[in-house]
């Protein structure tokens, strides 16, 4: 009778061990995948959705500042402006405008994006028509009026068109923090491991049981099973591990120095903008000094700067560019020191040489050599984030099909170690 | 019958405070030395909150601005305005730093004014234009010599040295010019004059704009006998002292000008012509720029394309904020300046510093940016 109930319990923990071993084995399969194809999408991303959408918002900000700038000098220049500096002001309206449609594009809804989507592409025709108007005044022989029209066009890139590009910026920048995060963020492969030694504990505990009941020493579907656990385990454990670092190297040297260097190139271009805007306003009015001097602290050389940061952060290539950006930046501090010298002393007419004259020593020259550092820098930098990035998330690529097709032989194995036990019931 | 009698003791006032103004020395005051006030003057008629406003800045504009003040507080007891000739610079600051209500400037804001401080304003409030006097003893009374902007480039440089010089008998053929040195005059102190005029020399001759330029202050040429006097007062008693002088003074010194024998010169305008700063002129000047002009209202009109249009004219504005802690005060300012753009655009008042009225076009923008304040 005893033996008669033993025989009837020992089926049904059979089948049962059976049927909770399957499910776990395809629960990992299941949770497995879905978190690798969370850190690849998340990945993937990164390399070819938030980042290009960041640096489009980063290059249409530098558009605008570069074009207010392009059109102010341009305007100082004479009555017949130099075709390379209108070719200028329109390839940044035409990159600035192309930019935008890629972030239009690309827009998902979010409310303070579309607004300041909105913002930017309400103000781009006003700001070029505000221009224009200003080239015509000028061609027609009224300087002054054209200037007045100028500097309405500087507001409004400088009052609108810039805060809008720059809150477009923050929010594509926060969107890429988000996606890096996710794609190199530890919570759910810690699940995933939760998982694993679960399920690996429950494949150990089943066959020392069987071990103890049927006094035999392997059941080789388990131990099959328990084969595929470990190794697909391993194998998604090392991935994660090589493009984590991948990305975080990609990222931290890469995205956030060019990143660093783009905020810097702003900030150039904007002291350039208020040295311009001295230069015509001739208000007597110090707020452009000021700025400019405000400014030049945060752009650097020194400690704490964005070059110093910058610095700090690059690799390879980007480093002695990054370098060289200091050092022609004090170069053209020393050139405008002596641009508001004359300023101060009303001697315009050197002064405007001095700002707009592309003769060693001016400031144009000191400011097109800084740009020129910095846009290198930026361009290792980036492509020190592509080959990094690109390589973490590539990792990504047979992990999860590695997950997928070990739950499913760890399932099978299951179901076929412990039937071949039950066999021996009927 | 009420409203006549309303405008009647306007102009009564008007010239009383006028009349102070011409005998009294000091450049701050409320309203006729006394508490001047604002009323709601918009066209809704509602009364202004009782208010007190402060007012600071171009001294172009104080005269009007204190005879403004003092009769909205005769309408409108209850608003006090004070007002104070501190130069368009100081009243731009003051404003953008909030120790005054209402900055006013010969000039619109720069960008850099604007770029740190976006709330504000530059509205225009009326029409003023710059004469260029000369004291020439012996010409007929009522005969306007003509000079251009190149030929005053060429004076105020020192190389044009005597009245008779040829270049200045070619622009006034049946003149009898005197042959007597230039002296010429010009602010010591940094003003809209300066960039008004020097902007005018700056657009009429290729040659000053490329070495001197044009600016609130200007590196002036070293010649010989020069004046440097301090406010447009300054510039019109050292001219008066001096024979030969020439010089450059806003409109609104113009009776004061012609009163100490001061001749007004004619100015070539872009289109060649030689033009007096009168009603005409100067509005024709003006509408040449009232279709192109932005909604902030930022527009520099000095020789503009207008055939018969004087060269250098210009909007004197009120800076404000768009910001104001108190709602009742934004209220009141948005009262003031209202009843300014229109009841304050009347001739009463413009007529005696010669001053010209808001086109309708700009008045309209003009309440647009009013209705901004909150």
């Amino acid at each position: 009778m005893a033996r008669r109930s033993v025989a009837a319990t020992m089926p049904v923990k059979l089948w049962m061990l059976s049927a909770g071993l399957v499910l776990l084995s395809l629960a990992w399969g299941v949770l497995g995948g879905w978190i690798v194809s969370q850190h690849a999408s998340a990945a993937s991303d990164v390399v070819h959705v938030d980042e290009p959408l960041a640096l489009a918002a980063q290059q249409m900000y530098e558009s605008i500042s570069d074009a207010d700038v392009t059109a102010t000098t341009t305007f100082l220049s004479g009555p017949e402006p130099p075709l390379a500096s209108l070719q200028r002001y329109r390839a940044d309206v035409a990159g600035a405008a192309a930019d935008l449609a890629r972030l239009k594009n690309a827009a998902d809804g979010n409310q303070p994006l579309t607004a300041a989507l909105a913002a930017f592409s309400a103000g781009l025709p006003v700001y070029t028509g505000y221009v224009a108007q200003a080239q015509t005044e000028y061609a027609l022989g009224y300087p002054l009026t054209g200037g007045s029209f100028m500097q309405v066009a500087s507001e409004e890139a400088h009052l609108v068109l810039l805060p809008a590009a720059r809150t477009i910026y923050t929010l594509q920048d926060a969107a890429l923090t988000a996606a890096s995060s996710q794609a190199t963020g530890v919570p759910l492969v810690i699940v995933a491991g939760v998982l694993a030694v679960v399920t690996g504990f429950a494949l150990y505990r089943t066959q020392r049981w069987l071990t103890r009941r049927t006094h035999r020493v392997f059941n080789y579907g388990l131990v099959m099973a328990s084969a595929a656990l470990i190794v697909s385990v391993v194998w998604l454990l090392v991935t994660f591990a090589v493009a984590r670092s991948d990305l975080a190297q990609g990222i931290g040297h890469g995205s956030r120095p060019a990143g660093t260097l783009a905020q810097a190139s702003i900030d150039v271009q904007q002291a350039r903008g208020d040295e311009i805007l001295n230069l015509i306003s001739r208000s007597g009015d110090t707020s452009f000094e000021q700025n400019f001097r405000s400014v030049r602290d945060q752009i650097g050389p020194g400690t704490g700067t964005l070059l110093a940061v910058a610095a700090a952060a690059s690799r390879g290539q980007a480093v002695p560019q990054v370098t060289a950006a200091a050092r022609d930046a004090a170069s053209w501090y020393s050139a405008n020191e002596q641009v508001y010298r004359l300023d101060l002393a009303a001697a315009y007419a050197a002064e405007t040489k001095l700002v707009i004259g592309t003769g060693p020593g001016s400031s144009a020259a000191g400011y097109t050599q800084v740009e020129s550092d910095i846009s290198r820098a930026i361009a290792d930098d980036l492509s020190t984030f592509q080959s990094s990035a690109t390589a973490g998330a590539s990792a990504f690529g047979p992990v999860e099909g590695v997950v997928i097709a070990a739950a499913l032989l760890m399932a099978g194995a299951c179901a076929w170690g412990l039937s071949r036990r039950l066999g021996e019931y009927r | 019958m009420a409203g006549r009698g309303r405008m009647l003791s306007m102009v009564v006032v008007a010239a009383f405070l006028l009349g102070l103004t011409a005998c009294g020395s000091g450049t701050t005051g409320r309203a006729g030395g006394h508490l001047a006030t604002a009323s709601d003057g918009s066209p809704a008629g509602s009364a202004p909150p009782a208010s007190s406003l402060t007012e600071t800045g171009s001294t172009l504009l104080f005269p009007l601005m204190r005879t403004w003040a003092a009769v909205y507080h005769q309408q409108f007891p209850d608003v006090a305005i004070s007002t104070a000739a501190t130069g368009s610079t100081t009243g731009i600051a003051d404003a953008s730093g909030g120790t005054a209500d209402i900055g006013t400037s010969d000039a619109y804001l720069s960008s850099g004014n604007l770029v740190k401080n976006p709330a504000l304003l530059n509205i225009p409030l009326v029409i003023s234009a710059q004469q260029v006097d000369y004291n020439l003893p012996g010409l007929g009374a009522g005969s306007h010599v003509k000079l251009s902007g190149a030929v005053l480039a060429r004076m105020y440089e020192g190389t044009i040295t005597a009245w008779n010089d040829p270049a200045i008998a070619a622009l006034n053929p049946g003149v009898r010019l005197p042959a007597i040195k230039v002296v010429p005059v010009h602010r010591s102190d940094g003003s809209g004059d300066t960039f008004l005029f020097s902007s005018y020399l700056s657009t009429q001759d290729p040659a000053w704009n490329n070495t001197i330029g044009y600016g609130t202050t200007v590196a002036w040429p070293p010649v010989r006998g020069a004046l440097a006097r301090r406010g447009n007062n300054g510039v019109v008693a050292g001219c008066e002292a001096v024979s030969g002088c020439v010089a450059y003074v806003g409109i609104s010194y113009l009776s004061q000008a012609l009163a100490g024998g001061l001749g007004e010169a004619e100015l070539a305008n872009a289109a060649g012509r030689f033009v007096l700063p009168t009603a005409a002129t100067i509005s024709a000047s003006v509408a040449s720029f009232l279709s192109s002009t932005p909604p902030n209202e930022t527009i520099s009109m000095v020789d503009g394309p207008a055939a018969n249009g004087y060269p250098i004219v210009n909007y004197e504005y009120a800076i404000v904020s768009t910001r104001q802690s108190d709602p009742l005060k934004a209220r009141a300012i948005r009262a003031f300046l209202t009843w300014v753009i229109t009841t304050g655009n009347s001739a009463p008042y413009l007529n005696q510093v010669r001053f010209q009225p808001l086109p309708a076009a700009v008045v309209t923008l003009a309440a647009q940016q009013i209705a901004q304040i909150s």
